[in-house]
């Protein structure tokens, strides 16, 4: 009973705080958000929006299918990676919102290799 | 006259114009953005200790949602808004990861959480006491160090429920997991923050 209060005290003032400095926030701050914001709407204006969304999740699907051929056959055929690896990253490549990602593939197979070549260190 | 009495009937039930309607969903967008955004950019900032990298994502979070999601209900968009900043945000920390690491082979040292000050980012005081100013600037100091050093997870849930008030469901849409797993996050997170801060909370 008295950790529920607490608890819903440390809330109430972890909450208060957090409001009072979005209050505080900087005239110079606020006017990079404002226009951030307008930058965005401008997306509405911008013409073949409806094609492109319309399209993106087959789209989003062939090219996740054409990665994970790739990720799980390498180029010779072999198998390249294990199963735990290979199931977060298509987690990963499976989140509508990440399908910016394989546009970084480069990047992410820099990733993978910097990994192993840090366990390869620790081992 | 019975015909134009008709006619001006039809004309006033009939459906907004493509146009207007688009119009419509513009300033819709425009009164959420402006309404989320700065408890967008601090939860952000919290999470990343840098404000301009928070602006950044921030500002990419809002270009998505109007991008992707603009023709989805109005209900949905705070949610898949911060799924977008989530992923955002997870993505900066990995590449933070491999930049330390990069940097540590070259033998320049990491960027570390040292580097933010929070004094420097606070903002001038605003009608309080100087106590008071530097009591609350204290609180929040320690509040955003115990967040900040929450597992990842646990920190989502925490940030989403208290700062940014989303429910159970809209706090699992967010994360991208069970409404299960958002309940367990978010316990162990208060209760984490319940051990560190309630010597200066009670």
């Amino acid at each position: 009973m008295t950790d529920t209060r607490n608890d819903e005290q440390l809330q109430e003032q972890a909450k208060a705080l957090f409001d009072n400095s979005v209050e505080e926030l900087d005239a110079a701050t606020l006017s990079r958000l404002n226009q951030g914001r307008h930058r965005a709407l401008e997306e509405l204006q911008r013409p073949g929006l409806v094609t492109w969304s319309r399209w993106a999740p087959a789209g989003g699907v062939v090219a996740v299918a054409v990665v994970a051929a790739v990720l799980i056959n390498g180029p010779g055929g072999e198998v390249t990676m294990n199963g735990a690896v290979a199931t977060s990253d298509f987690e990963m490549l499976l989140e509508a919102d990440s399908l910016e990602m394989l546009e970084d593939l480069e990047f992410y197979s820099l990733l993978d290799a910097v990994d192993e070549e840090a366990d390869g260190n620790v081992g | 006259m019975n015909a134009s009495v008709g006619v001006f009937a039809v004309s006033c039930t009939r459906e907004p114009s493509t146009g207007a309607r688009a119009l419509q969903r513009e300033q819709q967008l425009n009164r959420f953005l402006a309404e989320i955004e700065r408890r967008a950019l601090r939860i952000a900032e919290i999470a990343l200790r840098d404000r301009d990298e928070a602006l950044d994502l921030v500002q990419e979070a809002m270009i998505k949602l109007v991008r992707n999601y603009s023709d989805r209900d109005e209900g949905e968009w705070a949610p898949l808004f911060y799924r977008i900043l989530q992923n955002g945000i997870r993505d900066w920390h990995r590449r933070q990861k491999v930049r330390n690491r990069v940097m540590v082979w070259f033998g320049k040292g990491t960027a570390a959480d040292d580097d933010y000050d929070l004094t420097a980012q606070a903002p001038d005081p605003a009608g309080r006491s100087p106590e008071t100013e530097v009591q609350t600037h204290e609180a929040l100091r320690r509040l955003e160090d115990s967040v900040h050093e929450l597992p990842a997870r646990q920190r989502e849930a925490f940030m989403l429920r208290t700062f940014e008030g989303l429910d159970v469901a809209g706090t699992a849409t967010a994360m991208g997991c069970s409404q299960g797993s958002v309940k367990t996050h978010y316990s162990r997170a208060v209760h984490t923050l319940r051990e560190k801060l309630g010597d200066h909370w009670s």
